[in-house]
């Protein structure tokens, strides 16, 4: 369970990037944010993994606070949440196997992670999770040589290797075409079936959101305005959703 | 219509100044230095005539290959050497100093300002302050090398570490990894090409600059082109130019080669 | 659903992968360069220690006159303004052989292109600008300097020679990283050879042309010193060679490394400069 309340950023330039921000996600299903542009959407998924460090409110993962963990202890909580980025992040001159392995770094000790020495059942846990992504072939492939979705789903397998509670995805999609959009969705979806997983995305696409998501938050200038489930989402809501944001938001 | 005159006009104008800077640049060194331009043109050809009749290396010159050889093995093994010491230094100064892999401000600066300073700094001070102290020895040759060759080399590495994106770290930061894993698995991976890419470069420097640097501290095949040159055995003096020219172009060949490989 | 997408993006751009058994060309090459980079520098470092002289000693007097130099520079035989004068000389060669080697480097660089020359041309070329550059500046200046005398024209004909193989080199990889079809557009509507230089090719190179210009004034400027420290020619390199190896005088040889530093960061500072001008005009 990740239960957020009352979080609120602001940043140094005065810009308030999320206000009295609050909602609660369950085991074993997709939530999609959506909203416009500058919303803010970024802005909480960042300060979910503590990226970003909201100055007041509380972000509880199971029976940990999370906002104002110090830096040591924040690593071992980030374990638990693994992440995927639009621009997939991959080490490109590595194997895709590797990048995968590197989901496991935050378990190992300084010197066996410094000089990539992983464990057997770290390989095979590794190739495994490549072959449940459906890229079992292309394990010592270079990364830099797959292609868009393959990167994407290389990316899933690192964050699935951190045996997370909580998966979080930063405009996963955005880069890709249809049909890795879809091959992508879908694996996001079984994954969160599968492990009882959070997965919490991102969305410009609100029939991608309708299509996948259990859970939809609707985020306009910095505050919640929709917190419900897909069904819910009427044209009305959606209208409220993409409102121009008023003056006020801004400080 | 007024615009396109207005342009043409400009463009007419920023290239007269341009011409004028040039000639500028060109009046100003010449009446400071005085340089006699047909001495100059003439003694092109009479150089290269002169290289011919007097550094052909003959018979005599050929019992001297032994010793131009050993001077030139050690020339090539204290260059790497300096190169390879210096590239290690260099890699952690940059990486105290290349703004993705650190976040002190005060020490970016401190890194920037010494590495600009050591590349700047005369070669020819290190050499003959080194020679003065560790006398004349293979040692001082390569102290000199080392010196000459940090400052380039953190430059260049801490701006290759800043192409990295600061996505690729970041994916790596949220799996809870600790900073010396994130270097040893992501970033140095990442940038390990480029890396190599400049310790060839600047090797390749190295042993091309190795026959000053040894003609100014009297070490390796600086210095026996030095002692041949100044006694007048020419012939000698050619077959080290021979020398020299092949190990360069050698290495040029290889270390391009290799850097192909390693772009891959 | 994930099967029947992944299986038909396996037959597309990519190849399918021998699973386990991908060599990594490049990985390969690293290791085995950085492992005989280690034993060469091993191998240096337990041959390299001279048997004459106490590295202690040494290393103290070193980080002695180190003081000396950087925290006590001071006049010593010459003058501030004899100095500045020779600081003066040294630029003014430096800038000098530049710009010839930058004019005559263009004019063969055209014949080094192998986009623009004939294949054996470009070849020739190619090879002898190596057999230049594989020769050492220095070697250039002591060699004229005995044909047409020590002096001034012995080190500009020698910097010159260097300069020019550098840079014919270099303005021919920014000749051939000009898209064929540029030029060709200009060929098409029947323009004569040197005006597609002129409309064509000047244009997209000129900013790589320049700034390859002016690391080589660097690369000059640092000879220039060099030179008139081992070769006698002149300029502050002689100055920083008599106040180090004749008179023994650190102070002076910390005033003079100071003045050249204070030269190169200004030409950093105008690279930068220069470089965000370029950046506009690309």
């Amino acid at each position: 369970m990740l239960t957020v309340s009352h979080l609120t950023k602001t940043y140094p330039n005065g810009k308030r990037g999320l206000i009295d921000v609050g909602f609660s996600i369950a085991p074993g299903s997709v939530t999609a944010i959506i909203g416009p542009s500058g919303a803010g959407k970024t802005t909480l998924l960042r300060s979910l993994n503590r990226l970003l460090t909201p100055e007041a409110g509380e972000i509880q993962l199971g029976n940990q606070e999370m906002r104002q963990l110090p830096p040591r202890a924040l690593r071992l909580v980030r374990r638990q949440i693994g992440m995927i980025f639009q621009d997939y992040n991959l080490i490109e001159p590595l194997s895709a196997l590797e990048n995968v392995l590197h989901g496991c770094l935050g378990r190992k000790s300084l010197a066996a992670g410094m000089l990539g020495l992983y464990t057997k059942e770290e390989k095979k846990q590794a190739l495994t999770l490549l072959e449940e992504v459906g890229l079992g072939d292309y394990a010592l492939q270079k990364a830099g040589s797959l292609s868009g979705g393959q990167k994407q789903r290389v990316g899933i397998a690192r964050a699935m290797m951190q045996a997370p509670q909580v998966i979080l995805c930063d405009e996963p999609i955005a880069s890709l075409d249809p049909a890795s959009t879809h091959t992508v969705m879908t694996l996001l979806k079984d994954l969160a079936i599968q492990h009882d997983l959070m997965v919490i995305i991102n969305l410009h696409q609100v029939d991608l959101a309708r299509e996948f998501a259990d859970h939809i938050l609707g985020v306009n200038a910095g505050r919640i305005v929709f917190d419900d489930g897909p069904a819910a989402l009427s044209d009305e809501a959606l209208a409220h959703i993409y409102a121009a944001p008023e003056e006020a938001a801004y400080g | 219509m007024a615009e396109l005159t207005q342009f043409f006009n400009r463009q007419r104008w920023q290239r007269a100044a341009t011409l004028m800077m040039l000639a500028l640049l060109l009046v100003l060194p010449q009446w400071l230095l005085h340089v006699d331009f047909a001495d100059a043109l003439f003694g092109i050809g009479a150089g290269w005539q002169w290289l011919g009749k007097n550094f052909m290396p003959n018979q005599a010159a050929l019992g001297d290959l032994g010793e131009i050889l050993h001077q030139l093995g050690r020339t090539i093994v204290i260059a790497v050497a300096a190169t390879s010491i210096a590239g290690v230094v260099a890699l952690l100064l940059a990486l105290a100093g290349a703004k993705t892999t650190s976040r002190l401000p005060l020490v970016q600066m401190g890194v920037r300002l010494f590495a600009s300073c050591m590349r700047n700094i005369p070669f020819v001070a290190w050499a003959l302050v080194l020679l003065f102290s560790f006398k004349q020895n293979d040692f001082t040759g390569f102290l000199a090398l080392f010196l000459m060759t940090i400052g380039y080399l953190t430059r260049a590495f801490v701006e290759t570490l800043e192409e990295v994106p600061r996505g690729v770290i970041e994916a790596l930061e949220v799996t809870g990894a600790r900073y010396w894993q994130i270097i040893g698995q992501g970033v140095l991976p990442a940038v390990s090409a480029p890396l190599m890419s400049w310790l060839l470069y600047m090797i390749e420097n190295n042993i091309r600059d190795a026959t000053l640097v040894g003609m100014l501290t009297g070490t390796g095949i600086g210095f026996i082109f030095d002692l041949y040159f100044k006694s007048f055995r020419y012939p000698s003096a050619g077959l080290v130019v021979l020398a020299i020219i092949a190990v360069t172009i050698a290495i040029e060949l290889t270390s391009t080669k290799l850097r192909q490989v390693l772009a891959q | 659903m994930i099967e029947t997408d992944i299986s038909s993006q396996r037959r597309a751009p990519h190849p399918p992968a021998a699973p386990h058994a991908i060599a990594n060309p490049a990985r390969k090459t690293t290791r085995i360069l950085l492992a005989s980079l280690a034993l060469i520098t091993l191998y240096a470092l337990a041959t390299i220690a001279p048997d004459n002289v106490d590295l202690g000693v040494a290393g103290k007097s070193f980080l002695h006159n180190l003081d000396l130099m950087f925290l006590h520079p001071h006049l010593g035989q010459d003058t501030l303004a004899q100095l500045v004068d020779a600081l003066a000389r040294s630029i003014a060669l430096a800038l000098l052989t530049t710009l010839i080697g930058a004019v005559i480097a263009f004019g063969l660089a055209l014949f080094t292109a192998r986009n623009l020359a004939p294949a054996p041309l470009a070849t020739a070329m190619r090879s002898l600008m190596a057999l230049i550059r594989a020769i050492p500046t220095i070697l250039w200046v002591l060699v004229y300097a005995t044909v047409i005398g020590l002096g001034t024209e012995a080190a500009v004909v020698g910097l010159s020679f260097h300069s020019v193989a550098y840079l014919v080199k270099a303005f021919a990889e920014s000749f051939e990283a000009v898209p064929q079809e540029k030029l060709d557009a200009l060929r098409v509507s029947g323009a004569r050879f040197g005006l597609v230089i002129r409309h064509a090719l000047w244009p997209s190179v000129r900013p790589s042309l320049l700034s390859w210009t002016f690391i080589r004034f660097e690369i000059n400027f640092t000879n220039a010193v060099a030179v008139g420290a081992a070769a006698g020619t002149g300029g502050i390199g002689y100055y920083l060679f008599m106040s180090s190896a004749f008179y023994f005088d650190f102070q002076e040889v910390g005033l003079i490394v100071y003045l050249v530093l204070a030269f190169a960061i200004l030409l950093e500072m105008i690279a930068v400069a220069l470089r965000k001008h370029l950046a506009k005009m690309v």
